[in-house]
């Protein structure tokens, strides 16, 4: 994908040794972050969030479904992930397949929780309409429109963001007066909707290695030099909430208990940052 | 596979029989519950590996842990595809599958598909790919009997299939995972607690260099509990190995019989 000389190989890798790397940037600042809410008028929520050449979009569609036999207290929730192949000639065909799987269950990993449903950044009871009759179905969809680098924490800032600009209709249940049929009447207004709570979304963090050092936010190229990276997400309270680890060569465990700490800290001024950027986003939106 | 039919019922590792009991329900802050098998809580299943369960292959691996049962073969090192380009390392092409009554329910096992791609990116690590350029490895996983832990089985298992083919890596790869229930953690979870987990962490690693290769985490979890998850892990990967290593050394020792 990216084809580098000698020349500029020794070029990154000795930039990131000395901590100024080739776009001026240091190990681990983030290049800037533009947020755009409400890109698409037929999504119920949607992004489109920049970082540099990375350029990505992220909608939430809800539709009435019926929850599962097994949860019936909660909603579903499924992401998936698209490379359209407008940003690299890689993807057209079967090429994307690969890396469409890996951003989707990473992204899954780091969003859904638990099995039980603990420690997800998506409340799903709060998608329940009817216990064990109707309930929300969001389905989060992404797109990768350009790629330079980093899309994981690109996806996982816009999925944020399109969730916090998602509007989910209020519904209103009929008085089932025959209450032994199966699905109960609803009723969808289209003027009311309601909020939804992000406070517990994560944001994604992925720390990667390039020499003896790790840097956040890695360009294409930078990319194309690196050993490993680990994509950790981490919520407002400070806790992890999913883990990936990319790249075939091995980490000490060490390394990677002092990744999670830096990724901590890196973490709280991308979340600050990413917040405001949402709001500005959000305010630009509702002026228009 | 073939020793349990069959009259040599030596070293085998008895499986535990099914029980048909509902599962308890775990409690958030219940310390005493009793595991579904009544292990302790850091307490690994019985591990059994043997190697040639398959003629065909190159190189083939059995295990079983408890109730998971995988069979993995490696064919190759073979010519890569024209349609490749050219390559000056190997490459590795892996693939797990499950049987159709692998699972409770008939054919869910087929929603793990993003395994394949788990089990390629643990092993491309330990592999020394560049003793085979322009060649293709292919690493085949058949899930028998999903009980659990089932990744972590076929990555382990995959890596005595390796070894059992000769194709050279710098260490095994073992690989364990622990289920985060309410505040316990615990080892090698079966199905019924994977279940119930609030998350889960799961370490391929190779113990002789003390290098991850692989690490995974879902859910909600402190640093503390990292921590504690992952020494567990470290530690039980490291005993695995060793149980690798001596089926591999038995089965070397019997063909120069």
């Amino acid at each position: 994908m990216v084809g580098l000389s000698l020349g500029e190989k020794h070029f990154i890798q000795g930039g990131i040794a000395q901590d100024l790397r080739s776009d001026g940037r240091k190990r681990l600042t983030y290049r800037p972050i533009y947020v755009e809410t409400g890109v698409i008028p037929q999504a119920n929520g949607s992004a489109r969030v920049r970082m540099g050449g990375t350029n990505v979009i992220a909608t939430v569609k809800a539709e009435l479904g019926r929850p599962s036999q097994l949860q019936p207290d909660k909603g579903k929730v499924s992401i998936h992930i698209d490379c359209s192949s407008t940003a690299e000639p890689v993807f057209e065909g079967r090429g994307h397949e690969e890396l469409s799987t890996e951003l989707s269950v990473s992204l899954q990993r780091s969003l859904l929780g638990g099995k039980s449903g603990s420690g997800a950044g998506i409340d799903l009871s709060s998608l329940v309409v009817v216990e064990g009759k109707i309930c929300w179905d969001l389905y989060i969809d992404g797109l990768v429109v350009c790629s330079d680098g980093n899309l994981l924490d690109a996806l996982g800032a816009a999925i944020k963001a399109a969730l916090s600009n998602t509007g989910i209709p209020r519904v209103q249940v009929a008085s089932s007066a025959s209450g032994d049929e199966d699905q109960p009447e609803v009723d969808i207004s289209d003027e009311e909707f309601l909020q939804f709570d992000t406070s517990g979304v994560p944001v994604i963090v992925t720390l990667t290695k390039v020499g003896k050092h790790y840097i956040a936010d890695a360009t294409a190229e930078e990319e194309s030099q690196m050993s490993s990276a680990v994509s950790i997400s981490v919520n407002r309270k400070g806790h992890i909430c999913g883990l990936t680890k990319r790249g075939g060569a091995g980490l000490d465990p060490s390394i990677i208990l002092d990744m999670i700490s830096v990724a901590k800290h890196v973490s709280e001024k991308l979340m600050n940052k990413l917040d405001s950027e949402i709001a500005a986003a959000e305010a630009s939106e509702d002026e228009s | 596979m073939a020793g349990k039919a069959g009259a040599t019922p030596t070293t085998y590792t008895p499986s535990p029989k099914t029980q048909r009991k509902k599962p308890p329900i775990f409690k958030n802050d219940d310390v005493d519950w009793v595991r579904p098998d009544g292990r302790g809580f850091h307490q690994c299943r019985p591990a059994f590996f043997r190697t040639g369960a398959v003629n065909a292959a190159a190189g083939s691996a059995y295990a079983e842990f408890g109730n998971t049962k995988v069979i993995v073969s490696v064919f190759g090192p073979r010519e890569s595809k024209k349609a490749m380009m050219y390559s000056d390392i190997g490459r590795l092409n892996c693939n797990v599958s499950y049987t159709t009554f692998a699972t409770p329910i008939r054919g869910q096992g087929s929603d793990n598909k993003e395994f394949s791609s788990m089990l390629h990116k643990a092993l491309e690590g330990a592999i020394m790919l560049e003793t085979f350029p322009k060649t293709t490895v292919d690493v085949f996983a058949l899930v028998l009997e999903s009980g659990g832990s089932d990744l972590p089985v076929v990555i382990s298992c995959a890596s005595v299939a390796l070894a059992d083919a000769g194709i050279m890596m710098y260490d095994l790869v073992a690989s364990v995972s622990v289920s985060c229930l309410g505040k316990n953690i615990v080892i090698d979870p079966v199905l019924e607690e994977e279940s119930y987990q609030d998350g889960s962490l799961m370490i391929t690693c190779m113990p002789s260099r003390y290098e991850v290769t692989q690490l995974t985490i879902t859910g909600e979890w402190s640093t503390p509990k990292i921590n504690e998850g992952m020494q567990l892990c470290l530690d039980a990967c490291s005993k695995l190995a060793n149980i690798m290593r001596s089926c591999l050394k038995e089965a070397a020792s019997a063909s120069d019989e």
